[in-house]
């Protein structure tokens, strides 16, 4: 083995495990669940509140 | 800047100015903002059995809500015109924490439902309603497709009373191909929600061709009874062609009562069949002595002979919130 591929090997398998352990590290660690901010504005149209005594039509 | 959203195992990471697949939770100047907190599109006065719950409160009304979004895109959802809606293109009411908590007391509702999309995608908003309404005395209902990480499911459950929670296949491919989602999170869900406490209810959509092989039935029945124990009440519920699968037939009622007499024969106590007209597998009988607790049609219970919550004739408890 020549030198030059010596050390092509050598960075090859060092890139290989920072990109693993890079990927552990995102994909693994649990990271701290934190709540969404509310916006207080709705993008859609807001209408006034309706008849809700009756059964809604949706499933569930 | 990005921000992750740590909320479903999607882990959507978000540029700024998008949502997450939800279409709910957007990235904002590098803050993680909810776009539908006191925004609910539905609000409607429900019975308590059309969630399907039938060991909860029998015959009373919930005051349910859902705003749009979901995290989970299945193509054969009922209310896709809601759980697949842009909130930029819909329209909804508005509706802070406390004039939730408010409407269902004036409606005469012990429970509040945050259900029809998924409560998981308006997380903040379910979250601290359920907190005023735990402190009101109201009970919280969730249906849900269990689709959340562990964490923000552990503190909502704190304030969590019974939950209706899909399984809706056995198999990661089937999460895969019809919800856009994996399976293992939703084990753990119903898992983690099953050991907190409190009152948890399964169902299974059937649809034709997918997941309806007898085989299949009986692997998730198996699993219920394996991490969830006999007593959890499974509800079978009737496939309608809709939104991305108009191509496949309705359930028939042979399937359900098929996948209904697998559950049985598994070990199940309490199996249902829903979401079709039927007055079988309606009503729940007791597990030790076979004699009718509760008889219903529909959402109407004709009868209820269960007595301090355990079966008037051999005293067995039944598993169930019952007052």
């Amino acid at each position: 083995m020549t030198r030059r591929k010596f050390i092509q090997k050598v960075i090859k398998i060092v890139l290989a495990i920072v990109s693993g352990a890079w990927f552990l590290a995102k994909n693994v660690t649990p990271r701290k669940f934190i709540r969404a901010v509310k916006l207080n504005i709705f993008p859609g149209s807001v209408k006034p509140l309706q008849e809700i005594k009756s059964q809604g039509k949706w499933s569930g | 800047m990005k921000v992750q959203c740590e909320l479903c195992p999607k882990r959507c990471l978000i540029e700024a100015g998008q949502s997450g697949e939800c279409r709910v939770r957007i990235n904002i100047d590098g803050t993680l903002r909810t776009v539908v907190y006191g925004y609910p599109c539905s609000i409607h006065v429900d019975p308590v059995e059309k969630k399907p719950l039938f060991h909860f409160l029998p015959g009373s009304r919930t005051l349910s809500i859902a705003t749009v979004g979901c995290n989970l895109h299945c193509k054969n959802c009922q209310n896709w015109e809601i759980s697949q809606a842009n909130p930029e293109d819909s329209q909804a009411f508005e509706c802070q924490p406390e004039k939730l908590v408010q409407l269902t007391r004036q409606y005469n509702c012990p429970s509040l439902a945050y259900t029809y999309t998924d409560p998981i995608v308006y997380y903040e908003y379910t979250y601290d309603t359920a907190k005023l309404a735990r402190q009101a005395d109201i009970r919280n209902v969730l249906v849900t497709a269990g689709y959340i990480n562990e964490e923000p499911w552990r503190q909502l459950l704190s304030y969590v009373d019974a939950a209706n929670i899909d399984l809706k296949g056995i198999t990661d491919d089937f999460y895969h191909r019809v919800c856009s989602g994996t399976l293992k999170p939703v084990q753990d869900a119903l898992v983690v929600a099953k050991a907190s406490g409190i009152l948890v209810e399964v169902t299974n959509l059937i649809i034709p061709t997918l997941n309806d092989k007898p085989e299949q039935i009986r692997q998730l029945v198996r699993w219920i009874k394996t991490n969830m124990g006999g007593d959890t009440p499974l509800h079978f519920s009737g496939f309608y062609p809709r939104y991305k699968m108009r191509h496949l037939p309705p359930t028939s009622l042979e399937t359900l009562e098929t996948a209904r007499q697998i559950a049985v024969s598994e070990g199940l106590n309490y199996v249902y069949i829903g979401n079709i007209g039927t007055t079988k597998g309606q009503n729940t009988y007791c597990p030790a002595c076979k004699n009718l607790l509760i008889e219903r049609v529909g959402y109407t219970i004709l009868k209820n002979r269960l007595k301090d919550g355990g079966c008037p004739d051999c005293g067995k408890e039944i598993y169930g919130v019952w007052k």
